[in-house]
């Protein structure tokens, strides 16, 4: 009964990102291009039976579906080296191959039409598990195929497997490049709504930090989606260690997601993670901050997870959060006790890492539910806002039995739903979140309450000329201090992988050798925070 | 030139004779005469004398003599010839070479005494000192002419005297000596010659004529009817105190011996009694040669000469000095020992021994190697073989026979009166462990191994591992032996442990079974035996549980674990009472088996009992907050809008659900945080703490303690000691109190997915774009809520939610107050980690704000 979690790659983000997974995996778990177990991977200790299944003593297989509308991102999976390490049973290609345009009810509608084939791959794959703990979509929400089967999808899954988990990796699409998909403001809202309704679990992944990431961090002038994908997969395969590698706590999906989300609507999880590294060339280990603005010192931490992995003394967990809580480093919701929970994870002994942190071979990842997420949410409202108001590219929608005869009501209905989101995160902000919603039932359930769907007027006008940092962190010697540094870096510098805290430019720098000092640039221009004038605390 | 010289000395020596002879006013003619037979007899004796090998009793070194002359020269205020002398002397001792003395302080010696004996003898020419014997040799050959001699003999027919007192045959002191000789006589019925041959017949333990041992005076006594002056009865009773300690030890010595090899005398008893005879044999030795000389008669007073081999009392008393002493002591040693045996005799003995005069040092220790070598013996042959060869118990160390279990526990044990003071307390500890440590290899530990060690300890020490070496006063031989011998049977015995028997495996194996560290087997233990433990106790079937733990080691990680130790972790069933569900007697159990269940007793086994209880609970609490999780997940249909319900039923259902959720989420919070607590601050610090001194370990007993330590340090910490009783009471009502909540949030969620059917068909979605699949299963059940309209639904709704409402109100109630209680509580507990706890749960200072306290 190892609590099996099927995942379903849909689309061309989805299978890309999937494969990076994968492949992350297989080189954790001893298990080769084939599939094939490696004659030293006998170390034991891990559960590869969660995410792979046994077709023989030796050959471990993916539980994923590998689900697309058009052949091309598949096609070259199955060209690849790892052609044999997937089921070809669980290879889903449209017929036509046309994929879904960049049309997310063509996707939706497709979707439909190939429910049936799709609901017999994960029923046998569901059959062939002694006890599925659930499933895991990866997916992006600007295109058509992702966002639009994958909505498909969750509210299939959600429908027929209701008792089982359903988490996302969604990808947000970068917000920098208008030109990447026009559409992707209708797309992203209605993928939400079913990310808001019919998933347990997103994790938010937004390729705007990722490529800031990339360019900023780690000096790729113009990074490849290969790139970006190898830290995705990091934090991907580092989320479910815990679940590979069991210890005393945090074994199974629902026990690591409950805590993390005391809320159910507030269910879209940041991620930060150090040391970071891309395809396994180490760069240099850097880290970003984000500045405490008045409106940041307002958003709050719901949950925290950190999940160190590495060789770590136990002894010094203890240590570190005292020393966290002392420096009052991090807000938490007032309306119910909050902890950081730290989980030690064994890491796998057959991958290298080069970085050390402290005495040990450490790396620590975040997941972490916060209310500053809204904002990426507002952000899509926004951008929505603006294309519905032009009625800009609505007739690619209206071709589909979902928005025939202008039935617009669903961009209407997931446009509430996702304000209401950004309200009850903002509500959690507030020690009265009990209460939110009573005095006044029309602001949740009409969803009248702060429509204009646009940045948080609070934000807009923000003029911050003297933003504070806390920055004790300054004389910290990263060699010094181990566990603390690791917490205390994923807490405030780690990388965060969804738009909002990367947005923040970063005024340390970590260099090679582990030394940590200011950055000479303090003062960065951020697109959505104007002129952020970083002035060290002193 | 030498042949010279040798012609010479004889002429210079007849010519020093003549000299000498003439001297003597009294020598004839004849005497003088060179060719005369006399001369030549004085000549030859002379010449017998000097070619002797005479030596003055004094250091060849002229300068010593000469410092010697000065400074007496000096003390006689003669200082300017000190003065003289030493120029002299300078001048004298310069000379080297040919024709100056050889034999310098020969000459100075000479010189010297020639002085000394002017001085001693001025004014008389007879100077008797000088060359006495030339008299005496006179004597000896029997010349009748000498006058000196047959004045001598006419006086005193004394032929042996030196001292020539009186020339006066009719000396009035003469006479007075005879007077008081006749006195005595008189007074004295027996002789002191026989008395003191009674003395010495006391002093063996046997009745003479007149002295008699008295047993009513427990003495040796001269009888009353003897007239004896009191000075010389006193002396004898004196005497005989001798006897009366020579009876005393030879009654012991021969009482002991008859009896042994019975069991109150023992080896070292018997050690005793050998040392005691050999001593008394000694005595025996010199009262023979009393015995002899007490045949010597003893000369009267006014007998001038003082030397002789006869014996007085007085005489006596002197030769007893000594023996009355170690007699002394020996008896006081019998009466100390007479009851003691073994260790203790011989500590006994060592206590008596400390004693400042060097004699008595010297004896007590002869003794005392004597009496101890079988208590060496014992401790060589305990501490290198872990052989107990007592058959008399006088070891310090003492067996017992017991369970294999507690072999190492109870099955020696130090004998404190057995323990002589002269091994110290650490070093018998040190040696009990040692040979325990060689039985334990042996008995439980089924291991040989232990020979070589000890072979080499007995290497390294440096004593053989045959007899010898050690010895009383050989206390760094004793604590070199134990010392090496201890160190590497220690070592050893843990590899043994560690290696062989594997006991950090099988500490970590309880740590993940026992302590619930095996995360992943746990939870599916939960999943399979959770539906049966709910049953009554009675009737679940401990088989079956057996196998359903088999289920959740295959399916677990547990099944890559050693099979060893798998095949040792079993269910075990409590004693249950009536109403017992199967939660309340479940546990798991772990086989330690010999050797380890020396570590892993009973009672030890009984605490991580306790705390798997306490776990298991806290891991039960855990299962059923993430249960309820499950029910209210965040994509489930309850979470979605109720938009077709009525607004108030609407604003009443997210109210209920709103207080469920957070109540939810601070359980939680208190659940998860004390399980990161115990993790963290119980469980991995406790041991990494072992671990540390697992590595530490120099014995058995470090691993005990460690261990101990362990065990101790999570019961403490995991509120199942003595000092948290409180705390842990209020703990279980608090996870009482959840699983309570669990239910009620079960049924809450129950009521609203019906609530959420029955209004779906009551009232026909018009929504018909969405794409939903409509549940079939809810359609329509007659005489329920949907024939009984909206309005009836509603209020329905209000109904139920309104009960549901108020009863977790009053579970919120309930468990705020019992978690304040509880956190008022942990402040105060004395152990430190508490306080972690503490800071975990409120680690927002949430609860601290909301409850300010002074
Ligand atoms: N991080 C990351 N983002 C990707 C990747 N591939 C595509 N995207 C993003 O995904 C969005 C486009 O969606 P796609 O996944 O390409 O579209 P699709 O799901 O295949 O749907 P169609 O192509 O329209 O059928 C854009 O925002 C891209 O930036 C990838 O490999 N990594
Ligand atoms: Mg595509």
């Amino acid at each position: 009964m190892p609590r099996e979690i099927i995942t379903l790659q849909v689309g061309q983000c989805g299978n890309q990102i999937g494969m990076e997974f994968w492949k992350q995996l297989c080189l954790e778990h001893g298990i080769n291009k084939d599939g094939i177990l490696e004659d030293f991977a006998t170390q034991g200790g891990d559960r590869k039976d969660v995410f792979f299944y046994q077709a023989d003593d030796q050959h471990y297989i993916p539980r994923a579906l590998l689900i697309d509308l058009e052949p091309r991102v598949i096609n070259g999976i199955q060209n690849s080296e790892y052609r044999n390490l997937y089921n070809h049973e669980n290879i889903f290609v449209s017929d036509h191959g046309g994929g879904a345009g960049n049309n997310w009810a063509s996707g939706y509608h497709q979707g439909k039409g190939v429910e049936e084939d799709i609901m017999d791959m994960i029923d046998r794959e569901a059959d062939g598990s002694d006890s599925l703990e659930g499933f895991v979509l990866c997916h992006s929400i600007a295109g058509g195929t992702g966002s639009g089967m994958g909505s498909y999808l969750l509210e299939t899954l959600n429908d027929r497997y209701s008792k089982k988990l359903v988490q996302t990796y969604s990808v947000f699409p970068n917000q920098m490049e208008t030109s990447d998909v026009v559409v992707q403001p209708y797309n992203s809202l209605l993928t939400l709504k079913r990310l808001t309704l019919n998933a347990d679990c997103v994790v938010v992944l937004d390729n705007t930090a990722l490529n800031r990431i990339a360019v900023e961090r780690l000096h790729l002038s113009n990074p490849t989606f290969a790139q970006t994908n190898s830290l995705v997969s990091t934090v991907m395969s580092a989320s479910t260690t815990t679940l590979r590698y069991p210890g005393y706590m945090n074994n199974d999906l629902v026990g690591l997601l409950a805590s993390l989300i005391p809320t159910p609507r507030c269910h879209f999880l940041m991620t930060g993670y150090t040391p970071l590294t891309v395809e396994r060339q180490t760069k240099n280990i850097m880290v970003s901050s984000y500045a405490r603005t008045k409106e940041a010192s307002q958003a709050k931490y719901i949950s925290i997870l950190n999940i160190i992995q590495g060789e770590v003394d136990p002894t010094q967990v203890h240590e570190s959060l005292q020393r966290i809580r002392e420096r009052k480093l991090v807000n938490f919701i007032e309306w119910g006790p909050a902890s950081i929970q730290v989980a030690l994870s064994r890491k796998s002994p057959y991958v290298q890492t080069s970085h050390r942190v402290g005495h040990y071979f450490v790396s620590g990842l975040m997941l972490a539910s916060h209310t500053s997420i809204r904002h990426l949410f507002s952000k899509c409202l926004s951008q929505y806002e603006k294309l519905r108001k032009k009625q800009a590219f609505l007739d690619n929608y209206r071709k589909f039995p979902m928005f025939a005869d202008n039935d617009l009501s669903e961009f209407d209905e997931s446009r509430d739903i996702i304000e209401s989101l950004v309200d009850e995160y903002k509500a959690c902000e507030s020690p009265d979140y009990i209460k939110w919603g009573m005095e006044d039932p029309d602001h949740v359930l009409t969803g009248e309450g702060n429509a204009s769907g646009t940045v948080d007027p609070k934000l807009a006008g923000l003029k911050i000329s003297g933003c504070r940092f806390k920055t004790e962190v300054e004389k910290v010697d990263i060699y010094r201090k181990d566990l603390f540094i690791v917490v205390d870096y994923i807490l405030n510098f780690g990388f965060f992988l969804c738009g909002i805290s990367a947005d923040f430019p970063s005024p340390f720098e970590v260099s090679r050798g582990g030394e940590l000092r200011k950055s000479r640039r303090l003062i960065v221009c951020s697109w959505e925070i104007r002129c952020l004038a970083c002035i060290p605390h002193r | 030139m030498e042949e010279e010289d040798q012609q010479k000395i004889p002429d210079l020596i007849k010519e020093l004779v003549l000299r000498l002879l003439s001297q003597n006013p009294t020598s004839d003619s004849q005497l003088l005469n060179p060719k005369s037979p006399s001369f030549h007899k004085h000549l030859r004796y002379a010449l017998r004398i000097l070619s002797a090998r005479l030596r003055p009793s004094i250091a060849p070194d002229s300068a010593a003599i000469a410092e010697s002359i000065k400074r007496r020269l000096v003390t006689q205020g003669k200082s300017s010839q000190a003065l003289t002398f030493s120029e002299l002397y300078t001048l004298f001792d310069s000379k080297t070479g040919l024709g100056s003395v050889n034999n310098k302080w020969a000459v100075l010696h000479l010189l010297d005494i020639v002085s000394e004996d002017r001085r001693s003898t001025a004014g008389q020419l007879d100077s008797p000192l000088l060359l006495p014997n030339l008299a005496l040799g006179d004597a000896e050959s029997g010349d009748n002419d000498s006058w000196v001699l047959r004045r001598r003999v006419k006086d005193k027919g004394w032929s042996n005297g030196v001292l020539l007192v009186a020339k006066d045959p009719e000396n009035a002191r003469d006479v007075a000596f005879r007077e008081f000789a006749n006195l005595v006589k008189e007074e004295n019925e027996v002789s002191e010659e026989v008395l003191v041959r009674d003395v010495l017949y006391a002093c063996q333990g046997i009745d003479g004529n007149y002295v008699k041992f008295d047993s009513s005076s427990d003495g040796y006594v001269l009888s009353d009817s003897i007239k004896v002056p009191r000075a010389t009865g006193i002396m004898v009773r004196k005497l005989c105190e001798l006897g009366w300690l020579f009876r005393k030890v030879k009654g012991y010595v021969s009482e002991s011996m008859d009896r042994f090899p019975a069991e109150d005398v023992g080896t070292v008893g018997q050690a005793f009694c050998a040392a005691l005879q050999d001593e008394l044999s000694d005595y025996y030795k010199l009262l023979a040669v009393l015995e002899a000389q007490s045949m010597n008669r003893i000369p009267l007073v006014s007998d001038s000469a003082s030397s002789g081999n006869y014996l007085s009392l007085r005489r006596l008393s002197v030769w007893f000095a000594e023996p009355m002493v170690k007699m002394r002591l020996m008896a006081v040693l019998v009466d100390k020992c007479k009851v003691l045996k073994g260790g203790a005799m011989a500590g006994a003995i060592h206590l008596l021994a400390q004693h400042g005069d060097p004699m008595v040092q010297e004896f007590m220790r002869r003794l005392l190697r004597r009496v101890c070598s079988p208590l060496f013996e014992m401790v060589r042959s305990w501490v290198l073989e872990g052989e107990l060869e007592d058959i008399f118990a006088e070891f310090f160390v003492v067996s017992q026979s017991v369970k294999a279990e507690s072999l190492w526990r109870e099955g020696y044990m130090l004998h404190p009166g057995m323990l002589p003071s002269f091994i110290s307390q650490s070093l018998a500890q040190r040696i009990l462990r040692t040979g325990k440590s060689i039985n334990f290899l042996r008995v439980c530990c089924d291991d040989r191994g232990w020979a070589e060690s000890a072979t080499e300890a007995a290497a390294a020490a440096g004593t053989s591992t045959r007899r010898g070496g050690l010895g009383y006063g050989k206390t760094d031989a004793l604590d070199s032996l134990v010392d090496e011998a201890a160190k590497r049977i220690d070592k050893h015995l843990l590899d043994v442990m560690y290696n062989r028997y594997k006991f950090k495996e099988h500490c970590l194996a309880i740590k993940r079974y026992l302590l619930l560290g095996q995360g992943d087997f746990v939870q599916y233990l939960m999943d399979i035996v959770g539906p049966q433990l709910s049953e009554p106790a009675n009737t679940i079937s401990s088989f079956q549980l057996a196998g359903l733990l088999e289920t959740a080691i295959r399916a677990s990680n547990a099944q890559y674990d050693d099979p060893d130790i798998l095949d040792r972790l079993r269910v075990k069933m409590m004693p249950h009472g009536t109403g017992d569900r199967g939660w309340d007697v479940f546990s798991l159990e772990y086989d330690a088996r010999v050797p380890l269940d020396t570590v892993f007793t009973e009672s030890v086994m009984a605490k991580y009992l306790r705390i798997f209880n306490f776990l298991w609970k806290l891991r039960r609490v855990e299962h059923a907050l993430i249960g309820a999780w499950k029910t209210m997940k965040p994509n489930c249909i309850t979470s979605n809008s109720f938009t077709k319900l009525q607004q108030a039923v609407k604003l009443q259902l997210l109210s209920t659900l709103r207080r469920c959720q957070v109540l939810w989420d601070e359980m939680n919070h208190f659940v998860t945080n004390l399980q990161y607590y115990i993790m963290f601050e119980v469980l991995e610090v406790s041991w990494s703490n072992l671990s540390n001194e697992m590595e530490v370990a120099k014995d058995l007993d470090d691993l005990l303690a460690a261990h101990e330590k362990y065990l101790n340090s999570i019961v403490e910490k995991s509120l199942l000691g003595e000092s948290s009783q409180l705390l842990y009471k209020s703990l279980f009502v608090l996870f009482d109190l959840i699983l309570q909540f669990r239910s009620h949030a079960d049924r809450l969620y129950e009521g609203i997915y019906e609530l959420q059917a029955r209004s779906e068909s009551a009232l026909p979605s018009q929504d018909k774009s969405k794409s939903r699949k409509q549940r079939n299963a809810t359609s329509s059940e007659p005489g329920s809520w949907i024939s009984e309209g909206r309005k009836a639904l509603t209020q329905r709704a209000n109904e139920f939610l309104q009960s549901m409402g108020q009863d977790l109100d009053a579970i919120s109630k309930e468990y705020s107050s019992l978690l304040e209680n509880f956190i008022s509580q942990l402040p105060v507990q004395q152990h430190v980690d508490l306080k972690f706890l503490l800071f975990r749960l409120d680690f927002t200072e949430f609860y601290s704000q909301q409850h300010p306290r002074s």
